[in-house]
Order: structure tokens, then C-alpha cells, then sequence
């Protein structure tokens, strides 16, 4: 059964329409990257799969059960988000943030059971920022927040992670870690449906890509069938070169060279 | 299985706190004019106005508590943010006009004050759809403050000489009572505003993080707001009402309390509740002793020590954002 099923999907807000006729299919331990040029509608479409501030039209299946006949608890169980930008007011310590993925378990005002505390314990473990935990969160450098907040976001235990663009503001290290850890999650069954620009790395890594512009799909497909000169050259509206380096298994975008 | 432990406040935390509020309530009776009061003095004029002060001081730092997390600003209080304005201006054209009006209904003309300053704020606040409230809540909140003091200042002109003297007094802060009618009146509408966040304390911790992080966690996060909003307006319109604005206490308290529970509001709104109780009944005994047998408004007491303490956080916060 897919984690995630998208049928005839349009979004967009108020009069403003981003999205338009979207069909996608992920299946658990499968990673979907969405790659698209700037307003293309990758956050949209992370957005519209919660409908988080999206009005959206179309069928949604989480799991095998439409979007509207779950609960806001029951859809946070099975589904958790990371936006791009985040900055909490907050003077928590690193742990307290992580334990904060548990709330769709908890109602009304509830100590932390002994469940959360270690299901907590190991989403860090498994991000690497276990040792983070007594430090305050807001003094921690932007790579460290991007991956105590996906601990966070794992601590939800969700069937599907949709994560826009988590490689930003990362250098090539983090960036790494971060598509390693991506690639250990779906391992263990999480469906991962992001959004990315780094074609080069995310190539490696991802099962399946929807190419996005002007909020229809442009092509979708494995990466081999989709990284291609005209596919994205037509999709990001400029002349790249895309050419696959068989060495490192990776992509070279070139922009500004003619075919 | 590796123990896994979360600094949360001890136990003996919270005894040493409440037996700090009833020493200090025992204090606060004894503490006035009369050295040797007969009994009617303790028990229709000083037991009531500790009480009130109780209530007001869990009131104003609960709603201070409130504010700074579903604002996201930790500057924000019903004072700065002409909350306690608003509930000024209603509440005192109440009692401006001279009508003979129940303590009830001061209360209901406070909250509606604050309800109507919350909407005015937060609406000048979030123009353009923004979910960030920064440097724009503070200045609506001057605005209003503003605004709701010249509006006072032209009722003061325009009242005859007797109502002038109990305005000023009510503006300054003002927790003498006589009977229980007031804080009987006020204990209702404290307690359900506490009730109400104390249950949504878990909703305060995911709205500090951000809306979308929240609504991603299952928050209904507008309807959530609406009603914390609502709650912080209940129990600073009501306070107000009653007993007149009442300044920095929503600030002070919960940035003292922090240091002592951490910043989880499971821990930290309770902890507020009862440190705002320890600091308005140390506050109206010192109000009731610095000049006596004469008594400083405790408007005036709050704030000569919230100013500095308000003034300390902004220039902190500023250098934190670089500006």
C-alpha cells in the first residue's frame, strides 16, 4: 500500500492557483525528490499533502485512507513535516525540542511517559545529536537546528517525512550526512517526499523524481530517466548541460551552455 | 534499556515556592496602620485584599506566559501590549460615567476592554498575512498604550473633582478592598482563564515553535490562538477591571520563573501562576509600608521595578539580534 497517494491534486491559495493536476505515488522506504525551479510549487506540494494554509482540491491517501476521514492526531501519527525556514522562540534545550515531536501521543497537560523519553532519545541517537541534548536549542549553529528539528519530526514516528528543501543553509558535510540519513530512514520503511536543488547529490539517493514547473509535472521518473539536458533545461527555463559522471554515480548540471 | 532523564523542576522546588506564598501571606495580614487590629480589620479588609492580590498576580503573569508564546515574543505582556489599556479605558468610562455599577460588571467591562485592545493588536500586528511578530507587536502595543492613556486623561478632564480622585487612584493600581465582594466576584473568571491554559499548556509549547511545525504536530493552531488569546484577555481584562492596571508583572515573573523550571510551559505556567502570587503580595506589603501608615498605589510599586526589568530585556534581546 503506498504511503502516499496524490490524484488530480490542485492547489494553490486564495485566487492564486500553484499546483495543477497532480498524480504521485510513494511507497514506504521509497525516497521522491521534487525538483523544480523557485515558485514551481515544491512547497505546495509538501503543503498540500497535510493542507497545511493550501486549498486543495483533488484525492489525498495517506496510507491507504483518504486525507478527510483522519483526525489532525491520527494524520500528525503517520505524517510529519519539516518547512524550510523555522525559528522557534524558544529557550529549550535540544532534548525538550525533540520531545516535542511526541505531542500528537499526549492530550491535554501530560508529563512525558517513559515511551516518549526514549522514543526520543532515539531519533537523536539515529540523527547524531544525542550528544546535543542539554544544550539550549536557539545556540545551536543552523546545521545542528535542521538536525535536531528532523529528530523532532521523527520522534512523531511518522510512515511519511515531507521535508522542503533540508540541504539548504547545510555545507557539503552536513549536506552528505543528510541524504546518508534520508537513505538509512527509508531503509526502515519511512517514505521521504522531498524537496531539493541539489541535483547532484540527490540523484544518488533519491528512487524517484517529479520534475515541477509552473505547477504541473513536468516528467517522473527515476533519476537516470529524468536528469536529462532537455527535460530540466524545458523545466528550469534556462540552457543546462546535464551529463552523469558513472565515477561518482552523480550529475553535473551545467547552466548557461547551449545545446 | 539506557535511563533517560529531563531537567524538570523538583518537587522541592514547588513546596519551597508555596511555602514562600504563605509566609508571605501570613506577613501581608500584619502588615498596616494598626499594629493590634481587631479582628473585623483582618478579616473584611486585609483576608480580601490578599486574596485579590493572589489572584492578580496569578492572573497578569499567567497572561504574560500566554502571550510570549503563541506571540513568539518574549517582550510581549498585557501591559506592553496595551492590553491592560484597552481594559483600562472600558473600565474606567464605567467609572467615569458614575454608574452605580456591581463589581461584576467592572469585571465584564475590563475583559471586554481587553478583547477589543487583543483584536485591535493583533490585527495591526499580523497585517500582510505574517506569522513572525516582532518589533510591530511591541509598537501596536505602545499605540495603544498611548492612545488609552490620553483617552483616560480626557475623562479625567471632563470629571467632576470626586470621580477625578478615584480614577487616578484605580489607574495607579489599586488593591484596597473592603468585604469580598471583589475578589469573590474576580476568583470565577481567574480560575476559568487558568483552567482553560493550564490545559493547553502542551498547545503553548508547539505554537513557540512556529505554526507550521505546529499544525504539522496536529495543532488546530488558529483556533488554538484564538482561544489563548482569549484566555490571556479574560484574565488581564478581568484583573484590571477590578483592580486597575498593573504593570510588568506578566513580564517579570515568567523570565524568573524560567530560570527556575526551564522554559517547557507544562512547568513554567503553574511556576508563573505561583510566583505571581509571591511577588503582588511582597509588592502590596511593601506598597503598605514604605510610606506608612499612608500606602503607595502597588501600580507604582510594579512599575518602578518592572521599568529596569523590561528596559534590561530589550537592550538583551537587541543584541542578540544584532540590532
Amino acid at each position: 500500500m503506498p504511503a502516499l497517494t496524490m490524484e488530480g491534486v490542485s492547489a494553490g491559495y486564495g485566487d492564486q492557483k500553484v499546483l495543477e493536476d497532480i498524480r504521485l505515488s510513494v511507497m514506504p522506504g521509497e525516497i521522491c525528490g521534487l525538483i523544480g525551479p523557485n515558485g514551481s510549487g515544491k512547497s505546495t506540494l509538501l503543503r498540500s499533502v497535510i493542507r497545511l494554509g493550501v486549498e486543495v482540491r483533488g484525492s489525498v491517501s495517506i496510507c491507504g485512507s483518504s486525507f478527510s476521514g483522519l483526525t489532525r492526531n491520527q494524520t500528525a501519527r503517520l505524517v510529519s513535516y519539516l518547512p524550510q525556514n523555522f525559528n522557534p522562540n524558544s529557550h529549550l534545550t535540544v532534548f525538550e525540542t525533540v520531545l516535542l515531536g511526541r505531542h500528537p501521543y499526549r492530550s491535554g497537560w501530560s508529563m512525558d511517559s517513559t515511551e516518549d523519553l526514549e522514543t526520543a532519545r532515539k531519533c537523536m541517537e539515529e540523527t547524531d545529536t544525542w550528544e546535543l541534548r542539554g544544550r539550549v536549542f536557539a545556540n545551536l549553529s543552523g546545521g545542528e537546528k535542521r538536525l535536531v528539528m528532523l529528530a523532532s519530526a521523527l520522534a512523531q514516528e511518522p510512515r511519511l517525512l515531507l521535508l522542503d528543501e533540508p540541504g539548504s543553509s547545510l555545507d557539503f558535510r552536513h549536506q552528505l550526512n543528510m541524504w546518508l540519513l534520508l537513505k538509512k530512514l527509508s531503509g526502515s520503511g519511512i517514505a521521504v517526499l522531498v524537496s531539493t536543488h541539489e541535483v547532484a547529490m540527490a540523484g544518488r539517493y533519491l528512487d524517484s523524481v517529479m520534475v515541477l514547473s509552473g505547477g504541473r509535472a513536468e516528467a517522473f521518473g527515476s533519476p537516470k530517466e529524468v536528469f536529462n539536458t532537455v527535460i530540466l533545461s524545458k523545466a528550469f527555463q534556462v540552457d543546462l548541460h546535464v551529463s552523469h559522471d558513472g565515477i561518482t554515480d552523480s550529475w553535473v548540471v551545467v547552466p548557461g551552455v547551449s545545446r | 534499556m539506557r535511563t533517560v532523564k529531563v531537567k524538570r523542576p523538583s518537587p522541592v522546588f514547588w513546596v519551597l515556592l508555596g511555602i514562600c506564598i504563605l509566609v508571605a501571606s501570613a506577613v501581608s495580614l500584619e502588615v498596616g496602620p494598626m499594629t493590634d487590629p481587631p479582628s473585623w480589620v483582618v478579616t473584611g479588609l486585609r483576608f480580601p485584599r490578599l486574596v485579590l492580590a493572589l489572584l492578580t498576580g496569578a492572573a497578569l503573569s499567567v497572561s504574560g506566559c500566554v502571550l510570549q508564546s503563541i506571540l513568539r515574543n518574549d517582550l510581549a505582556t498585557p501591559y506592553t501590549l496595551g492590553i491592560s489599556a484597552g481594559a483600562g479605558v472600558v473600565a474606567g468610562s464605567v467609572i467615569v460615567s458614575g454608574i452605580m455599577m456591581p463589581v461584576m460588571g467592572l469585571v465584564a467591562a475590563g475583559t471586554a476592554g481587553a478583547l477589543l485592545a487583543v483584536v485591535l493588536v493583533y490585527v495591526l500586528a499580523s497585517r500582510g498575512g505574517r506569522s513572525e511578530y516582532g518589533s510591530t507587536l511591541i509598537l501596536a502595543g505602545v499605540t495603544m498604550n498611548l492612545v488609552g492613556a490620553s483617552v483616560l486623561l480626557l475623562f479625567e478632564y471632563f470629571s467632576d473633582a470626586s470621580r477625578i480622585l478615584e480614577i487616578v487612584r484605580w489607574m495607579m493600581g489599586d488593591l484596597a478592598v473592603i468585604g469580598w465582594s471583589k475578589p469573590l466576584f474576580l476568583l470565577p473568571a481567574v480560575a476559568a482563564g487558568l483552567v482553560m491554559v493550564m490545559f493547553r499548556t502542551g498547545v503553548m509549547n508547539q505554537i513557540a515553535q512556529g505554526d507550521d511545525i505546529a499544525f504539522a504536530r496536529g495543532v488546530a493552531v488558529g483556533r488554538e490562538r484564538n482561544l489563548l488569546l482569549a484566555s490571556a484577555a479574560l484574565l488581564a481584562g478581568s484583573t484590571v477591571g477590578v483592580a486597575g492596571p498593573i504593570g510588568f508583572v506578566g513580564l517579570m515573573v515568567p523570565h524568573i520563573m524560567r530560570k527556575f523550571t526551564g522554559s517547557d510551559y507544562r512547568y513554567l505556567v503553574p511556576a508563573s501562576a505561583m510566583g505571581g502570587m509571591l511577588l503582588l503580595v511582597l509588592a502590596d506589603s511593601v506598597s503598605r509600608l514604605l510610606i506608612s501608615p499612608a500606602e503607595l498605589p502597588i501600580g507604582i510599586v510594579s512599575s518602578l521595578t518592572g521599568g529596569p526589568f523590561f528596559l534590561a530585556l530589550l537592550l538583551r534581546s537587541g543584541r542578540r539580534t544584532g540590532g
